[in-house]
């Protein structure tokens, strides 16, 4: 609460107490002075940018949250299947990714076992997280051309509010797996500790993209075209129905430069395999399944794509309204 | 009161003509420049394709202070106020707005449809700046004031555009701001509401809330504002009392109206209106019109006009001319006309326009000079006609009795 909100409430708790009070102290105190001049006299640095961009959203917290839950509503509102749509897509996921694993089996003639059922569904969940947000926030600014162009907010809300409403679902989809997976064979184990830490820079690396590509989509029409074919045939880039061993040595280092695949397999191998991170892991035949470093990889993907994506955002967005 | 401001210290804005590139292929290019360079606005020069909005514009808004800009469409009206509201910002110069500003813009830009008034009051009030306490403290005052109370849980796709609109108006009008914007939304919902509108912005108006009002209805500025400003394709062309800046947009735009080019025998050289600056309500004014007339015209056709027009609405409140008044035009040669005319009408900026008239086709043949009055408050009453009201009050039995020299009504 800021000091201006705190006191507001006490002049309307001493209002119901029968005590005749002026008008509610106004908002001035924490509304900062509106200042804008093409003829600044030195630019603003990065850090600088970053915390103006910081103190506005923080200001229009209310707004983020009031726009989440508008399309969190929407989207179980007038809807035949309710709170299943959280569930939908990653279990569609799912169930292709069982189809693709069945039809090796049967190939290589090892079978498909729970496990197997529980690599994908730990990975299907926070892809389907990833695809559905970057989907809804490529267009969330476009999509508002009546707020962006008419009224003032600081327009980082949009995309966020897209990915915390996705984030939504992913919980709801979330409580679900943790039902499941015992059923799979998962048990707990200290591993379990790293997915809050992987589910966090999943997080920072889905907000980074979002607000890069719906700032991109602002000026670029035929982004949104792009990030659609990208997501369609990402999924055979990132390993969501395989693991990059399965590829052999060569390529599953190349699939592991995608700054997903880290993040996807370090969660399978945490919450299945019970692997601690911080530990080098190699299979028996010598090949590389995972190192600390491709945790360091993912870290340093998800904070500096976030700072640069933050940066561009704030930047450009003045220009918004004259663009969009 | 209030302790908001708004200054514009000599402010330019460019904005492009048309389409700007928007393919991928210049995306990178042009996202790397954005990254590298500071937020401050790109190049300050005039290239082919841009067009300035704004051209030096300067002004100050005080606590009490209401400031009316007029002018044509594409004038740079909305510029101004999209600067003001932080949606775009100055090529050159600055702007300053201090205190929460309340834009009574796009009032129900916000609203989903899908929702009902109640989340669409949360959601509007959060875009507007407004935090959950504030919003739920203020609820059922907004509620009353949209006049909606039976509809509230209703999803606004339901709702006539009328509900529409001043539900987003009584959003708005709770928001307590420290510096008020309003564009064009006077004209909300029926007459009743819109009264309602009005007297909450004069309420706030007396509260100090420093206004910026742009208008086309050029009496609710006259009302409102303590100054305007008369903006003309981005440059400040009169600023001054709303009065005087009214009546110089309206001679802007009547000297542009067609000469027509008639052959008439009958012409106006000048016309001189005698009467002081203001003219009370109910006040007299005379007219000279200076002219000549052909030698040796014989013909009565034509006439000598004087047309008194509303300059807000362009309507003619009052005319006459010489064939009406049975004065006929001399034979030939110079004349001047004098015209006494009593100014029985509401406060507002007249135009008085001199014409040659045909009287055989109503035809205008010739159009005179024209001048401005402009009428300040004399009797107080409302309507369109002051009718020179005498009030008598009689006490006591005779009062129901009808005096003698009352004609009885049939």
């Amino acid at each position: 609460m800021t000091p201006a909100a705190k006191g507001r409430a006490t002049a309307a708790a001493s209002d119901e107490a029968g005590v005749a009070t002026p008008e509610p102290a106004r908002t001035s105190a924490a509304e900062p002075a509106y200042e804008a001049s093409a003829e600044d006299e030195t630019p603003p640095t990065y850090a600088q940018d970053l915390r103006e961009a910081a103190v506005e959203l923080w200001r229009f917290r209310e707004m983020l949250y009031q726009l989440t839950l508008r399309d969190v509503r929407i989207r179980y509102k007038q809807a035949v299947i309710g709170f299943g749509w959280a569930l939908l897509m990653p279990a569609l996921v799912v169930i292709s990714g069982c189809l693709v694993r069945y039809a090796m089996s049967r190939t290589t003639r090892t079978p498909l076992d729970l496990a197997g059922i529980a690599s994908i569904s730990v990975k299907a969940l926070p892809w389907s997280f990833f695809v559905g947000t970057i989907s809804f926030a490529t267009q969330s600014l476009t999509g508002n051309l009546q707020l962006v162009s008419k009224v003032y907010f600081p327009r980082a809300v949009l995309p966020l509010a897209a990915t915390l409403g996705q984030a939504f679902d992913a919980i709801i989809g979330a409580v679900v797996l943790a039902l499941v997976l015992p059923f799979l064979g998962v048990h707990l184990s200290t591993a379990l500790l790293w997915v809050p830490v992987l589910t966090l820079l999943l997080f920072l690396l889905t907000v980074a993209a979002s607000l890069f590509l719906s700032c991109a989509n602002l000026f670029f029409r035929d982004v949104k075209y792009i990030v659609q074919v990208m997501l369609t045939f990402g999924i055979f880039f990132t390993p969501v129905f395989f693991d990059p061993a399965m590829m052999g040595h060569r390529l599953a280092r190349l699939i592991m430069l995608n700054p997903l695949s880290p993040l996807l397999e370090g969660l399978r191998l945490a919450v299945v395999e019970q692997h601690n991170l911080l530990l080098p892991l190699v299979a028996s035949d010598g090949a590389v399944i995972w190192s600390p470093a491709y945790l360091v990889y993912a870290t340093l993907w998800a904070l500096l794509g976030l700072g640069a994506s933050a940066m561009i955002f704030h930047r450009s967005e003045f220009v918004f309204a004259e663009y969009i | 009161m209030s302790d908001g401001s708004v200054s514009f210290r000599r402010v330019w804005k460019k904005f492009r003509y048309g389409e700007v590139h928007n393919s991928l292929r210049d995306l990178l290019p042009a996202l790397g420049r954005r990254l590298i360079r500071s937020g401050a606005p790109p190049a300050q020069n005039l290239h082919s394709g841009d067009f300035w909005a704004l051209r030096d514009v300067s002004f100050e808004v005080r606590p009490g202070e209401a400031l009316g800009i007029i002018g044509p469409n594409g004038a740079g009206k909305s510029t101004v106020l999209k600067l003001l509201t932080r949606i775009v910002r100055p090529t050159r110069g600055g702007c300053t707005v201090r205190g929460r500003i309340g834009a009574l813009i796009e009032l129900s830009a916000g609203f989903h449809p899908d929702l009902t008034g109640r989340e669409n009051i949360f959601l509007q009030g959060s875009i507007m700046g407004m935090h959950r306490g504030e919003i739920a403290r203020k609820f059922d005052e907004i509620v009353d004031f949209a006049g909606i109370p039976d509809f509230i849980d209703t999803p606004v796709k339901r709702y006539s555009s009328g509900m529409h609109a001043r539900l987003g108006f009584a959003i708005a009008a709770h928001l307590d701001p420290d510096v008020l914007i309003i564009d064009e939304v006077l004209a909300v919902g029926d007459a009743a509401f819109q009264q309602k509108a009005f007297g909450r912005i004069a309420e706030m108006r007396t509260q100090a809330v420093p206004l910026v009002v742009v208008s086309h209805q050029l009496d609710r500025i006259a009302q409102l504002c303590t100054k305007a400003i008369l903006l003309n394709r981005g440059r400040v062309v009169h600023s001054g009392t709303p009065r005087e800046t009214i009546a110089a947009y309206v001679g802007t735009t009547s000297s542009t109206a067609d000469a027509i080019t008639g052959d008439s025998a009958t012409r106006i050289a000048s016309m001189f209106v005698n009467g002081p600056a203001e003219v009370p309500s109910g006040g007299v004014i005379t007219v000279m019109i200076s002219g000549t007339v052909r030698p040796h015209w014989t013909g009565t056709r034509e006439s000598v006009m004087l047309r008194v027009a509303s300059v807000e609405t362009g309507t003619t409140v009052f005319s006459t001319d010489t064939a009406l008044s049975g004065i006929a035009l001399p034979f030939g040669g110079a004349f001047t006309l004098e015209v006494e005319l009593q100014l029985n009408v509401p406060a507002n900026v007249y135009t008085i326009q001199s014409l040659v008239m045909d009287t055989l086709t109503s035809r205008e043949v010739f159009p005179g000079p024209s001048a401005q009055v402009n009428v300040g408050e004399g009797i107080a009453f409302v309507g369109s006609v002051q009718m020179n009201p005498r009030l008598r009050m009689r006490e006591g039995d005779g009062a129901a009795a009808p005096s003698d020299d009352t004609a009885p009504v049939v």
